[in-house]
């Protein structure tokens, strides 16, 4: 009983990365209808942004401004980033086929994780503790840690940031009318480029915030640590139905929580083809996920 | 300049004797074996371009057939055939033939699907056979297969994968302008309208999938005597990556353009090696630099879908700029 609930633990917090990784891929995708492999790159990029300023700001103590701090700069830097992405590399492709569009993103990506290697170096870095991890109660026996709490927390603010956007705001709806009708919006005074960008900006935020999370809980980071969670987050995203926000969230949760189990109870080799497995049993009896509509075809 | 006259065929075998001559009589053992390389990367180009190219239908997963093919190969020779290197051949055979099978029962749920979602299908079914590989204790686990029979001698090496591409590419170019090739032009022009002129289309993706499959299975069951050395982490989704990127520099359809690129993507990189410094892998910046700069450029690839004679042909022609689209 207290392994489960340890167990259940570990995958929720795994999973609330998960989700917020997942929900750049389903934006992406809702608006665009590409899949950004490079998504998980920028998610790289964001622990490393977060890594150097640490050392040049001199913020590598624990202490929660620190922490604070260290998680919008990684916010900020790795949207720069996305934006630059989007700007040189996507826009100028914007009515081509699909397949180029996704060529483009797998060239990126791959930019990415070799530019990152020469750059930064292939060896893993340790992350500076910028919040100092200790017990703080005991549920069940099991130990609850400060980063556990904190990664709940920041997820779950940045959710409710997220869905306020999207849902309250000016910027939400134009979001959310581009990813339906492109075509129409402009007659209805939307940029659509510039509400891409915009959707490109708030996901990379989110893979920025989750990198932070991510490498304070497991302080090593290194310019391929974005593939693992990468794919994971993808695979979530399709299983609660591409383009789908909740779906994203929702399919986050339950694939941490579905891998924990899966490492905790033995078949720990063969995590890295759970994933997989589920996604292509998921695209092939249910190809629109948990909540994914279904868009009909016009001849 | 017909492709199906017989004499095209003797040029081709002549040529090749002859480049293998000059490789084994003036060259060191270190060209050699670039050069062997370079055909095994235009074996695998050639068959994602079939699929791919012809019939578009986005395939990340070569690497996993590749992967297939070679352990298969590897192991029939290490535990049926007594470790000889005349049974290396049926060996690659053997490999074509099981991973074109795996290819069919991989095909069988996957061309439900189109698009990206066929794309990352083909992605999770590699990445699953190298998790499945690396847990695999008889094929040596995440170690790997050691001691792999090789060639003696460096031309019967040549010899074995020049015949391994001359075939890939006859069988291909034939199949490409038959009327298999134009039920796969029409799949890529428009699959709604090819499934209405009557054309199942489910069973067409499937077979040339198949077919595609085989090839990757040559070209992988021969990487494994040609290096000697296999381990899971030889087919990671970079080298899927890499044959993709190999099909795409040719362009895509065009499949002298394939063997064109690979030698590009070969040669180039081995020239570079002397600027790169320490154990930095420079091929991985110049492969995605190519890759975004060409898609933004020149999407068409290189020669588009056109062979190389025949865009040589129409540079003749008309001696002025070539739209192949």
């Amino acid at each position: 009983m207290l392994e489960f609930l340890q167990h259940t633990l570990n995958g929720l917090s795994v999973g609330s990365i998960y989700a917020l990784v997942a929900l750049g891929y389903t934006m992406v995708y809702g608006i665009l209808g590409m899949i950004n492999f490079a998504h998980s790159e920028i998610y790289m990029m964001g622990a490393f942004i977060c890594y150097f300023a640490a050392r040049f700001l001199h913020i590598e103590t624990p202490h929660p401004l620190h922490f604070t701090l260290g998680i919008l700069i990684a916010c900020l830097g790795s949207a720069l980033i996305g934006y630059l992405v989007e700007t040189l590399a996507y826009k100028p492709l914007r009515n081509s086929p699909k397949m180029n569009i996704l060529i483009t993103a797998i060239g990126v990506s791959i930019l990415f994780q070799f530019g990152g290697q020469i750059i930064f170096g292939a060896d893993p870095k340790p992350f500076p503790s910028l919040i100092e991890d200790k017990k703080i109660f005991s549920l069940f026996e099991s130990p609850v840690h400060l980063t556990d709490i904190l990664i709940y927390v920041v997820s779950f603010i940045s959710l409710i940031v997220l869905s306020f956007i999207i849902f309250k705001t000016q910027t939400g709806r134009a979001m959310r009318a581009v990813s339906t009708r492109p075509d129409m919006t402009p007659l209805m005074g939307i940029n659509n480029n510039r509400i891409i960008s915009t959707t490109f900006i708030i996901g990379s935020g989110l893979a920025g915030i989750a990198a932070v999370l991510v490498s304070i809980k497991y302080p090593r980071i290194d310019p391929m640590m974005g593939v693992k969670i990468g794919t994971a987050s993808f695979v979530a995203a399709v299983f609660g139905g591409i383009g789908s926000l909740h779906g994203a969230v929702l399919g986050g949760f339950l694939l941490g929580v579905g891998e924990s189990y899966l490492v905790g109870y033995g078949a720990s080799t063969y995590r890295d083809a759970l994933s997989f497995s589920i996604l292509i049993l998921v695209l092939l009896y249910k190809p629109t996920g948990l909540f994914g509509s279904t868009k009909k075809e016009k001849i | 300049m017909s492709m199906s006259s017989k004499n095209t065929y003797w040029i081709f075998i002549f040529v090749t004797i002859i480049v293998g001559i000059c490789l084994n009589s003036f060259f060191n053992s270190y060209i050699q074996a670039v050069f062997v390389t370079f055909m095994v990367n235009a074996v695998m180009a050639l068959s994602l371009n079939f699929i791919t190219g012809l019939a578009d239908q986005f395939s990340l997963g070569h690497a996993g057939l590749m992967a297939i093919g070679a352990y298969t190969s590897a192991v029939l020779n290490k535990e049926f055939f007594g470790d000889s290197w005349m049974m290396i051949p049926v060996g690659i055979l053997a490999a074509g033939v099981v991973t074109s099978f795996i290819g069919y029962l991989i095909s069988l749920p996957s061309f439900k699907l189109k698009g990206d979602y066929l794309a990352i299908v083909t992605l999770g079914t590699a990445e699953i056979v190298r998790v499945v590989l690396l847990n695999w204790n008889y094929v040596g686990g995440p170690r790997g297969m050691n001691g792999i029979k090789k060639f003696p001698e460096f031309l019967l090496s040549y010899g074995m994968i020049a015949l391994i591409l001359f075939l890939t590419f006859t069988i291909m170019y034939r199949l490409k302008t038959s009327w298999f090739g134009r039920n796969l032009w029409a799949i890529n022009e428009d699959d709604i309208a090819a499934e209405v002129m009557g054309l199942d289309i489910a069973k067409t993706k499937r077979r040339a999938f198949v077919i595609s499959s085989f090839f990757a299975g040559l070209g992988g069951g021969f990487y494994s005597h040609h290096l000697g050395y296999i381990s899971p982490g030889s087919f990671g989704f970079i080298i899927s990556v890499q044959i993709l990127i190999t099909a795409v520099l040719g362009g895509l359809g065009s499949l002298t353009g394939s063997i064109l690129a690979a030698f590009i993507l070969t040669f180039l990189p081995e020239a570079l090696r002397s600027v790169q410094s320490g154990g930095l892998d420079l091929r991985m910046i110049i492969f995605p630099i190519i890759l975004i700069l060409m898609m933004i450029l020149r999407p068409q690839g290189l020669f588009g879908r056109l062979e190389l004679f025949e865009t040589i042909e129409l540079w003749f022609k008309n001696r002025k700029q070539v739209q192949s689209q």
